[in-house]
């Protein structure tokens, strides 16, 4: 008898430490209550996955937008973007490989979404190359 | 339920008893030595086999001294081994340094053909040879085996045949020196540097050029484009009439492949790394370009995919010295 009340309690503990706290994304990453939303700093590396920045890039958090000056002889076509976020957030799209800058006038888009998915922001990547 | 206890009780002890049995400690013996002439074999090379490159091994024979002592070790490759293959007359032992210390133990090895022998003229019981195959041409894509053989003076004899090693298919060549200025215009299809004026003469067979360049407000120092990329890659350089491959190139860090660069790292580019590289959207140059990196390229007429390593730069000679491992994959 006491074993079995023992393995009846046991068995509410465990179901209780199953439960949900946080609700999660489709990735699988915690959806959190943090509304904070922004690019901390930015990295660019070229097919050798080495840097091809010339200094450190400039974030505007204000503005959205990131400015980042390459070397001479950059192959702009293959390059592997790197974006540190605020704790939670994420990015959208997702960067899955290598990403096309060759379209200097056209600045590439990425939108930082927030922990807790109800914040946005869009952030402009504008290139320019070393002379 | 004492019954139970009993019962549990009797098999702890039992448990106990028997795992004090097997913490009982055994004195070591020295092993005794087989008997007759015993024989074994070590690889000790490592990567893939490429024409130009070696297999080496470590061939060991011993017999005990009241039997016998070794008379000759002989190794036979299924295909004659190219000039530097050698079959050592030396066995090594390490120094107290970590060194390896070579002692004679019989002539030079004599060639018959694809046989290699070596006669003991020391008074030895053991002894380990080494074995060192340059890989020929005549391998290139085929399988090569090897049988190794001792004999001792009690007229013993014992063989030893090794796996068979598939050689590449793919070509390397080391240590090419380029030269800004003169033997700029590398042709992949020769692995060979050119002048200016042998490129002018052989326009289709280049495939690179090699420019070094100290810009003021750039960095353009040791860099490898093909003869079709935008002009400003090209500073202050007219080019030879009629050089018009736009050979593909994608740069690499941190491929130093062990048999080019002849350092520590164990890194291999092998005939499927060559093979499957993609060259979607590749440019056609490679800007400043530092030692002990590298550029993956492709022919402009899809030919060959090669690795070039950069085994060193000059500033001051303005020379870059390369060494390639090249595949034909069309």
């Amino acid at each position: 008898m006491k074993y079995t009340l023992f393995l009846i309690g046991m068995l509410f503990v465990s179901l209780s430490g199953c439960k949900d706290d946080y609700p999660m994304d489709e990735d699988g990453l915690l959806i959190t209550t943090r509304s904070e939303c922004y690019v901390s700093s930015f990295e660019l590396l070229g097919a050798d996955f080495q840097t091809v920045r010339t200094k450190a890039a400039l974030v505007d958090t204000v503005e959205q937008t990131v400015k980042v000056e390459v070397l001479f002889g950059t192959d702009l076509k293959n390059l592997y973007p790197q974006f540190s976020l605020v704790t939670d957030a994420v990015l959208d799209p997702k960067i899955l490989g290598k990403q096309d800058f060759s379209n200097l006038d056209t600045p590439r888009e990425w939108t930082v979404v927030s922990g807790n998915r109800k914040v946005r922001k869009t952030y402009k990547v504008y290139l320019t190359v070393q002379k | 339920m004492k019954t139970n206890y009993l019962k549990i009780g009797l098999l702890s002890i039992g448990f106990g008893l028997l795992l004090l049995g097997s913490c009982k400690e055994e004195a070591y013996e020295i092993p005794k030595a087989k008997d007759g002439l015993q024989n074994d074999i070590i690889k000790r090379s490592l990567g893939p086999n490429v024409v130009g490159a070696t297999i080496d091994f470590a061939y060991a024979a011993a017999i005990l001294p009241d039997q016998g002592k070794l008379t000759s070790i002989a190794v036979e490759a299924s295909i004659a081994g190219d000039e530097g293959t050698v079959l050592e007359n030396k066995s090594y032992y390490t120094s107290s340094t970590g060194a390896d210390v070579g002692v004679v133990v019989g002539d030079p090895a004599t060639v018959n053909g694809n046989n290699m022998e070596v006669k003991f003229t020391k008074d030895t019981s053991a002894s380990t040879l080494r074995y060192s195959y340059k890989i020929p041409a005549a391998a290139k894509g085929k399988s090569v085996t090897f049988t190794f053989r001792a004999r001792s003076s009690n007229g013993q004899e014992v063989a030893l045949k090794t796996e068979a090693y598939a050689i590449r298919n793919m070509d390397m060549a080391l240590d090419l020196i380029g030269k800004d200025g003169a033997a700029c215009f590398f042709s992949v299809a020769d692995l060979k540097w050119y002048t200016a004026t042998e490129a002018a003469a052989n326009p289709d067979k280049i495939d690179l050029v090699y420019l070094y360049r100290a810009l003021p407000t750039v960095t353009y120092a040791h860099s490898l484009v093909a003869p079709t990329t935008d002009a400003s890659y090209l500073p202050s350089f007219t080019l030879p009439v009629g050089l018009t491959n736009k050979t593909k190139i994608v740069k690499a860090w941190t491929v130093r492949d062990q048999q080019l660069a002849r350092l520590q790292y164990n890194v291999f580019v092998d005939d499927v790394d060559l093979k499957d590289k993609s060259f979607v959207d590749a440019p056609d140059f490679a800007i400043n370009l530092k030692a002990e990196s590298g550029i993956w390229l492709q022919t402009a007429d899809g030919k060959y995919n090669a690795y070039v390593f950069v085994n060193s730069v000059n500033n001051t000679t303005k020379e870059m010295k390369v060494s390639v491992k090249r595949l034909q994959v069309k």
